[in-house]
């Protein structure tokens, strides 16, 4: 069960559309899973709505309509929206397959792998990285830079905040002390996007947040 | 939609005449409806794209916001969204998905501006917290009224400029903290904050 939600703010920035695709990504994953972040986030959907009407109004011509009627009149019988909405597969299926454990890991320092997948998400700065901790496994401690959102894609983790379960949201920066176990038995998979800007350079165990701090 | 048969007696009286309008769209494609449609929501949206930058393509997301409104209608149910929220989350992702296309090629794009934004479950049957939403979009627009110019500004800002709470901050030049701070105080008093804490 979901017990660690994103905050109002970010659902607030979610909903009003301003998050990156990879933050985006990680909340929609959330919502995907938690009905009560659904109904904060359709709130907020609410209140969106009641901003714009509250902002000036600018005329729209007759004619504008005619050009959408003649669009919607050149539709071809298929409706493509809705077959697309009730044969949706999840984000994550389109994004990585079926199959978490077949991707193509790197293993890193002992019960740690991760997969840069920042290249999936064309002219964003920030990092996204899939990482997997071993069943049972423990990751070394190590500090931290920036700001990260992770969302828990399989498996849980725990350290010193509390246990993380699947779908969990958590938001981590330099102030937090973190030394992850994987509990259960199963691999923990997590999805982090690292919002600061990173320096990759000499060494490569940035990658390993949030196991690794 | 049997349920719709079902208990539509309670909450009836709540559906508003726009919520009406676009049910008609979508059961019987309406377009008298679909017209009226367009004069309250048009204005609006187009204000909307002028606000966040896309003042030379306002008329095509105006234009692009409609159609999906057509091609969507038949999945709309009044009883889990005001047509004005709803209306909103699809201005809200056509805007996002025009910006993404002018940026890169569909080839680039592995994920769907909808798989991102659009809100799971529209499927999905919950007429229990129907109840829930339509008196949420009601309480907001009676208690906005009431919250204090600044939170407002910052509120519309988010919404409507599409800036970050860091983007506000510095154009309001204050601290990043106070935007916050202002959002969370008008969030708490139009209750969107229901329950921040662990549930």
């Amino acid at each position: 069960m979901t017990r660690h939600h994103p905050d109002s703010l970010t659902l607030m920035e979610y909903s009003a559309g301003n998050l990156t695709e990879p933050h985006a990504l990680c909340i929609r994953l959330h919502l995907d899973q938690c009905s009560h972040c659904r109904s904060r986030v359709d709130t907020l959907d609410s209140l969106g709505a009641v901003m714009m009407e509250h902002q000036p109004k600018v005329d729209v011509s007759e004619s504008m309509f005619d050009s959408i009627l003649s669009r919607i009149d050149s539709d071809t019988g298929e409706n493509e929206v809705v077959t697309r909405v009730i044969n949706g597969m999840s984000p994550l299926q389109k994004l990585l397959g079926e199959d978490l454990d077949t991707l193509p890991w790197k293993r890193q320092l002992g019960d740690v792998s991760v997969l840069d997948i920042s290249e999936r998400f064309p002219g964003q700065s920030e990092q996204v990285v899939l990482q997997k901790l071993a069943a049972g496994g423990k990751a070394p401690a190590h500090t931290h830079r920036g700001e990260e959102t992770t969302i828990v894609l399989q498996g849980a983790f725990a350290d010193q905040k509390g246990v993380f379960n699947q779908w969990d949201c958590v938001v981590l920066n330099d102030s937090d002390e973190h030394k992850a176990v994987a509990v259960g038995c199963e691999d923990c998979i997590t999805l982090s996007v690292l919002s600061a800007p990173v320096k990759l350079t000499g060494t490569f165990t940035r990658m390993l947040n949030p196991f690794i701090r | 939609m049997t349920t719709l048969e079902q208990k539509p007696a309670r909450a009836e009286g709540r559906k508003d005449p726009w919520s009406q309008m676009l049910e008609k769209v979508g059961k019987h494609q309406d377009r008298q409806a679909y017209h009226a449609l367009f004069e309250h929501f048009g204005p609006q949206i187009k204000y909307y794209a002028m606000a966040n930058g896309l003042a030379s393509h306002a008329e095509e997301l105006v234009q692009e916001v409609f159609v999906s409104i057509w091609r969507r209608s038949c999945l709309y149910d009044w009883r889990k969204a005001a047509a004005s929220t709803w209306i909103f989350t699809i201005a809200r992702n056509q805007r996002i998905d025009m910006l993404r296309k002018m940026k890169r090629t569909s080839a680039e794009m592995q994920v769907e501006t909808e798989d991102l934004w659009q809100i799971p479950g529209e499927n999905e049957d919950e007429p229990v917290t129907s109840l829930h939403r339509l008196m949420s979009e009601r309480r907001i627009r009676e208690s906005l009224s009431h919250l204090p110019e600044e939170q407002i500004t910052v509120i519309a800002k988010v919404y409507m400029e599409n800036k970050s709470h860091q983007m506000v901050a510095d154009e309001l030049d204050i601290p990043l903290g106070t935007v916050k701070s202002r959002v969370r105080l008008a969030l708490n008093k139009l209750k969107v904050i229901l329950q921040d804490q662990n549930v």
